[in-house]
């Protein structure tokens, strides 16, 4: 019972990080009108991009919890090269799935896709500030 | 015995592969970074079913068992469990990925047959099995499932029995709203080790109202009220054989130490499955329990006796409806790589709970609206430079 109890409360964060996924996944789903044949490669490349993208902001932002006084210099340094080879990184995977993802829905699509990304950013941006005032 | 022997050295070679393949995975990286992406599309599931059914009065009198054992009624615990061993994927040309899925799964549930006349027997079913997923990454994906395990009767000392439950299927996403699939089942679901074909076809997206008729195994009529909340309206068989202890002396022959027990019911009902959150669902199901049926068997004696069928009964009964109550808890580990609108993974996950009864807890249903959103939650979507 203590399992059962305490369970959920553990995967609370995961459950809203899920939620905000899937908003993100319908938006764009909307957005972009998809044909059946570009929904079936498009969403399985489109997946394997955005998990390459979130895993890098994800690592540079775990090397940036330690504040800037308690580094060493040489840690400051290495922080600095990281962050610019994450940047690096991001470019990198975004070309190469942009390609990607460019054969099978198109360069129209593909810049739809990246407004509705966009769109959807804002969208969040507004519903948190609209919350916080 | 010896299949329990079987069971442990199979046990043991797949936790040494499950070793060795763990470490050679988490090699993967993006590259420079050394970045860990997710290895598997599947969390590991462990899934706690309980199912009762009222006793019910045996009216027939006229055989010597229907006399002894006077009602009948059903009391099951089930613990079953999958996690992904391996994972692979290729990508056959620019825009395809499929992908190679190994699970391991286990199971052991506990049987309570009541019947007031006799003295309350336990038993109990204990297996581990292996299934095989590959996505083609185009329409189709091939599920091959072999699941061994040992029956036996546990209130009383007696020998398990080793049996073999298999399920290969091949399955067809023509569109994302319609699915059918062609295959071979060995199941004990309808009582008895019955080699069915598997016949299934579905109308509707499997994150959305959709009906699908799964034979021999189900038909159902699923329907996501949101995120949270999925109803269904099914039928199915649920049933199995085991080991029983001649304890009581149901079999005249003293000779018989063990005889087979088999039962089968056709339950039909409604079922609803509750997603608290990404880690946890659980489900409950109520209808109604029709022709049921129970027999008893001696596959050794029926061996000895020239053309007899392996299961000549030397008792079968037939017995009224009832109601039938199943709940259940499913709790998911591990992280998982993204798998949104993936119809062929919708399809492997669909497939993989046709066997294991999760209800589809994987699958995700879109949320209506975004209400109580976080910044922690966003971080992966925002950049800093957004604000």
């Amino acid at each position: 019972m203590v399992l059962v109890a305490g369970y959920p409360l553990v995967s609370f964060s995961q459950a809203e990080k899920d939620k905000v996924e899937l908003l993100r996944v319908s938006f764009i789903n909307k957005k972009l009108d998809l044909t059946n044949a570009e929904s079936e490669k498009f969403w399985p490349v489109y997946n394997e991009y955005n998990d390459k993208i979130k895993a890098i902001r994800k690592n540079l932002r775990q090397s940036y919890r330690r504040s800037p006084e308690q580094l060493s210099e040489a840690e400051a340094e290495e922080l600095y090269l990281l962050d610019i080879k994450s940047k690096q990184a991001e470019v990198d995977v975004h070309k190469q799935y942009g390609d990607k993802i460019k054969g099978i829905i198109g360069v129209k699509k593909s810049v739809r896709l990246k407004v509705a990304e966009e769109e959807f950013k804002r969208e969040i941006i507004n519903s948190i500030r609209e919350k916080s005032d | 015995m010896k299949g329990v022997a079987h069971i442990t050295k199979t046990l043991i070679f797949l936790g040494v592969n499950f070793l060795f393949f763990h470490d050679l995975r988490s090699q993967d990286s993006t590259g420079v970074l050394k970045i860990e992406l997710p290895k598997h599309y599947f969390n590991t599931v462990f899934v706690l079913d309980v199912y009762r059914k009222p006793e019910t009065k045996i009216k027939d009198t006229i055989d010597y068992q229907s006399k002894r054992l006077k009602t009948y009624g059903v009391k099951q615990f089930d613990l079953s469990f999958y996690t992904p061993l391996f994972t692979t994927e290729t990508h056959p040309d620019s825009s395809t990925i499929s992908n190679t899925h190994i699970l391991l799964t286990g199971n052991y549930s506990v049987l309570r047959p009541v019947f007031e006349g006799i003295e309350q027997h336990k038993l109990a079913k204990i297996g581990i099995g292996i299934r095989y997923i590959y996505n083609t990454g185009k329409k189709g994906v091939l599920f091959v499932d072999a699941a061994p395990f040992v029956t036996r009767d546990a209130t009383y000392r007696s020998r398990g029995y080793f049996r073999l439950a298999s399920t290969i299927v091949y399955s067809h996403n023509a569109t994302a709203w319609l699915n059918w699939r062609l295959g071979v089942t060995k199941s004990f679901l309808w009582g008895n080790r019955f080699y069915w074909p598997f016949i299934g076809l579905r109308f509707g997206r499997l994150d959305k109202v959709n009906f699908s008729i799964q034979f021999p195994r189900s038909i159902n009529l699923n329907m996501p009220v949101n995120s949270k909340l999925v109803f269904s309206i099914y039928t199915k068989p649920q049933g199995g054989m085991y080991n029983f202890s001649n304890h009581d002396s149901l079999d005249s022959r003293k000779t018989e130490s063990t005889f087979n027990f088999t039962r089968y019911e056709i339950n039909t009902g409604l079922r609803c499955d509750v997603r608290t959150g990404p880690k946890f669902n659980f489900y409950i199901a109520l209808g109604v329990s029709s022709r049921n049926n129970i027999t008893f068997y001696s596959e050794k004696a029926n061996k000895a006796r020239p053309r007899a069928p392996y299961r000549t009964y030397f008792y079968s009964q037939d017995l009224a409806s009832t109601l039938y109550l199943n709940f259940g808890l499913v709790f998911k580990f591990g992280k998982t790589r993204s798998y949104y609108n993936n119809k062929n993974l919708y399809d492997a996950m669909n497939l993989n709970s046709t066997i294991s009864g999760d209800g589809n807890a994987q699958i995700p249903l879109t949320p209506q609206r975004k209400s109580d959103i976080n910044l922690e939650s966003v971080r992966d979507l925002v950049d800093y430079n957004d604000f």
